[in-house]
């Protein structure tokens, strides 16, 4: 099927940069959010990184405000979604404020639109039943920051039909991405195998194995990762961390996944990593 | 302590390679294959780096050796890669002295880590003068308890046995597990690339031991061992998860 018009819900932190990409990619794009002031930060973030774009002479002016001339912010959900070919929605992690949006969708677009959920760890099984047409339901997993980061995961779930997956893979070529197709499980790809890295890191230190500083130093030196595993845990954040390895153990149901007690007690101790200055290392406080 | 003079005994690539490294450092390096007498150099040197091949009955010849060669004050290392160090240090009379000091050539760039693993009896001096040796030629250092895997096998064998886990239930296939890895959390090589490169038969000795040390959480996945019955051990036989032959 042929994508030309896109719709995507919530100009959050995912939500505007999906957006940007699809339009970047020659696509008209409805963004919308609930109120209007969330869809104009949205747009201004928009704005802005075309702007810082346009400086360092990535692309010209002309091509900027066409861009943003391909989006069109919205809050009526009506309007948002009429003559669609495709809803990415990129809203609030919650499951149930996810399938009620869904059916509400589903009795406003057009029989053949595809629904595409960005999220992270909510069953997209659990979303396409919640609508008529869980052929055309499947999930469209992006990476922060979205204009920068080249990696789609697609989820497909057992009903999602070829035609569904073929065009969601196409359309991320079209948008310069690299699709990944993945069977609708915990974690998808990426962040179950993200989980065992990061909790054989924290494992070890639990057991007296080792200090976080030399099991980040090991991974970097030995084998160019970026980051360490602790390093990553207090950037992204200890309190995240913490729910988001709960949620992989909790649904995947195996020892493997099993919060690290080093990571249970800083949560306790308010210790969140970069965020509060201290985590698993400390951080000199920020502009100071 | 501090350590001047090195002498590294063994055959092959790794001695020369790991004499080129430390050559970094303001050392006096000798290097001696094992058939040779390297009685001499060992009593002069300040640490002794067996190399051999990666037999505990030859290691272990080859340190009880340098013990009874060696001042009493000589540093005895083994670049094992197996959790061998407590029991190496054991059959020497001088087991504070005795530490593992395990070289990884990093793949993708002209760099070495090295894993310092301390026995149960290994002094903390000991730890301590081995760093402070590497360092000065530059190389990076992790220190470790001695433990199965040590830090790099271990993250990396857990993460394979996942992704063969996932593999094998078909949630997704070879290639966009690796792919996925490398293009969205910007990881060197995805799963199976590693383990292609580690050696297949490598990855299932480490689970194995993991599992025996720390529990049922560590078998590895079926698949792997079929792998492993099948010969198809990755890079080094043509086959692993990809196939290399022409
Ligand atoms: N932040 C990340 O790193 C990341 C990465 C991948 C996927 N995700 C997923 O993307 C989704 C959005 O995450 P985010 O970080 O952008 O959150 P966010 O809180 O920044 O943005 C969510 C936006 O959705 C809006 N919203 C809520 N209900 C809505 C509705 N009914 N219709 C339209 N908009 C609505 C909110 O007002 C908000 O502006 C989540 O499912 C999340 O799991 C996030």
């Amino acid at each position: 099927m042929e994508i030309n018009k896109i719709c995507v819900l919530g100009a959050g932190v995912m939500g505007h940069g999906i957006a940007q990409v699809c339009a970047q990619a020659g696509y008209q794009v409805n963004l919308r959010d609930i109120r209007d002031e969330l869809v104009e930060s949205g747009i201004g973030k928009i704005r802005q990184f075309l702007a810082g774009s346009v400086e360092r002479q990535k692309m010209s002016q002309m091509e900027a405000d066409n861009i943003l001339g391909r989006i069109r912010g919205m809050t009526d959900l009506a309007e948002a979604v009429r003559d669609v070919d495709l809803v990415i929605e990129a809203i609030v992690e919650d499951i149930n404020v996810k399938k009620d949006v869904f059916r509400e969708l589903d009795r406003l677009c057009r029989e053949d639109t595809i629904f595409a959920s960005n999220t992270s760890a909510q069953s997209i099984t659990e979303m396409a039943m919640a609508t008529k047409r869980p052929q055309k339901f499947i999930g469209m997993h992006w990476f922060n920051p979205p204009q920068l980061m080249r990696g789609i995961e697609v989820i497909v779930h057992d009903r999602t039909s070829r035609e569904t997956l073929e065009t969601m893979v196409e359309l991320c070529k079209k948008l310069g991405r690299e699709p990944g197709v993945c069977k609708d499980s915990p974690g998808f790809i990426v962040n179950r195998l993200l989980q065992i890295w990061y909790n054989e890191g924290l494992n070890m230190f639990d057991e007296g194995v080792a200090e976080p500083r030399d099991i980040d130093t090991a991974l970097k030196a030995a084998y160019s990762f970026r980051m360490g595993p602790f390093e990553l845990r207090d950037m992204v954040g200890l309190d995240v961390a913490l729910a988001s390895t709960s949620t992989h153990y909790r649904e995947l149901m195996r020892e493997q996944f099993k919060p690290p007690r080093c990571l249970i007690m800083k949560v306790k101790a308010g210790e969140l990593g970069r965020k509060t200055e201290r985590g698993f290392y400390e951080y000199q406080p920020r502009g100071g | 302590m501090s350590i001047t003079t090195v002498c590294i005994i063994g055959n092959g690539d790794m001695g020369l390679r790991l004499q080129e490294l430390l050559s970094k450092g303001d050392f006096r390096i000798m290097t001696s294959r094992l058939e040779e007498d390297y009685a001499e150099q060992a009593s002069s040197a300040d640490l002794v780096l067996e190399v051999a091949p990666e037999e505990m009955a030859l290691k272990m010849e080859v340190l009880k050796d340098c013990d009874t060669r060696c001042r009493k004050e000589t540093v005895l290392a083994t670049t094992t890669a197996n959790s061998w160090v407590t029991k190496l240090a054991a059959a020497t009379g001088r087991p504070e002295k005795v530490i593992g000091l395990n070289f990884t050539k990093n793949p993708f760039e002209e760099k070495y880590l090295v894993q310092i693993v301390k026995g149960l009896q290994t002094s903390d001096d000991t730890v301590q003068a081995s760093k402070e040796f590497l360092e000065k030629a530059g190389v990076s250092v992790a220190r470790l308890e001695e433990t199965p895997g040590f830090i790099l096998d271990r993250v990396i064998a857990s993460v394979v046995n996942e992704a063969a886990v996932m593999y094998s239930a078909k949630l997704a296939t070879i290639e966009d597990i690796d792919r996925m890895m490398k293009v969205c959390v910007n990881w060197p090589m995805g799963p199976f690339e590693f383990a292609d490169s580690i050696g297949i038969d490598r990855i299932v000795e480490t689970l194995d031991s993991l599992s025996q040390q720390l529990g049922p959480k560590y078998l590895p996945c079926f698949l792997l061992r079929k792998m492993v019955h099948a010969g198809w051990l990755g890079k080094k036989t043509g086959r692993g998860f990809y196939n290399y032959a022409k």
